[in-house]
């Protein structure tokens, strides 16, 4: 699984007959900054994942990719890759908070 | 498997319900050039579903792909990273005369 | 499947329960040349006992995987297929 933010949602009218009902959203694969290991930063690649959570746009989530993305019930038969499958409130490296959902949303980031 | 080393821990706020009291940890998977012990570039940290209680700084194996969920087999969980193993050594040479495919 | 050398090994007490009693060899994946590293450092289960620094050959096909540990649930997908020989 990784880390990403869901940086919008995704309108397709014309889709295989499958997907119609399922969210899109357009997610960006995160990882810690390379640097000093203290924040989240963008890989700079940018994935279509449905949805089975909820989550909207600005939120981090954790994605799961590959055939394990058909792995619930509501994916199992869509020909999908790269599923949200959590949203995610905190991430902690060592003792020390990378990430607060609560957080960011206080300071209007979110 | 790949090598990886945990870094964190990841909460989760609202989970699949087949997710439900997951323990999820941050790792940092290791290439060649970590082996030997150049730290300047990192591979890109993956969430992985433990199971044996990982720590901060513990080495473990990460299975990946569908073989990822195959411990909880017949039951269904869309996890791509486990936890299978905790290692306790790691003994090797490194590769040498060996160049890295960049591409 | 694809080769690989066999580089070290790892030893673990901690562990999916599939794996007590394997050998988990640390290989380096080859490209054609022989000479360049494909991918990361991976971790293969190994039935035959290949040794540092031989060429293996290793297959990811977990089916066969869950059939060498004689279990349906192991997370295991590599396993050394064979040594080449020398």
């Amino acid at each position: 699984m990784m880390i990403a933010k869901v940086t919008g949602s995704l309108v397709s009218t014309e889709k295989v007959g499958s997907i119609v009902g399922h969210k899109l959203m357009m997610v960006e694969p995160f990882r810690l900054d390379p640097q000093d290991r203290k924040s989240l930063v963008s890989t700079g690649r940018s994935l279509v994942a449905v949805d089975t959570v909820g989550a909207g746009e600005g939120e981090i989530v954790l994605i799961t990719q590959g055939s394990s993305a058909r792995l619930t019930p509501e994916t199992k038969n869509l020909p999908v890759d790269t599923v949200i499958i959590g949203i995610i409130d905190s991430v902690h490296v060592a003792q020390a908070c990378v990430y607060d959902k609560k957080g960011q949303e206080a300071r209007g980031e979110g | 498997m790949r090598i990886a080393d945990v870094v964190g821990t990841v909460t989760l706020n609202c989970a699949h319900p087949s997710l439900r009291g997951a323990s999820i940890k941050l790792a940092a998977p290791l290439s060649w050039d970590n082996l030997a012990g150049h730290w300047d570039e990192r591979l890109e940290e993956i969430a992985v579903y433990d199971e044996l209680g990982a720590g901060v700084g513990s080495r473990i194996a990460v299975s990946e792909g569908r073989e990822a969920s195959m411990p909880f087999y017949p039951e269904v969980k869309p996890v791509d990273a486990y936890n299978a193993a905790i290692l306790d050594s790691l003994e090797y040479d490194l590769p040498n005369n060996e160049r890295h495919n960049n591409g | 499947m694809f080769l690989g050398r066999v580089m070290g090994h790892a030893t673990s007490t901690v562990k999916h329960p599939s794996m007590k009693g394997w050998k988990l060899l640390l290989v380096m994946a080859l490209r054609a040349d022989e000479k360049t590293i494909e991918g990361d450092p991976i971790l293969v289960v190994d039935s035959i006992g290949a040794g540092k620094g031989q060429t293996v050959v290793i297959t990811s096909d977990g089916i066969g995987a869950r059939e060498l540990l004689g279990h349906k649930n192991t997370p295991v997908r590599w396993s050394v297929l064979g040594i080449r020989d020398p």
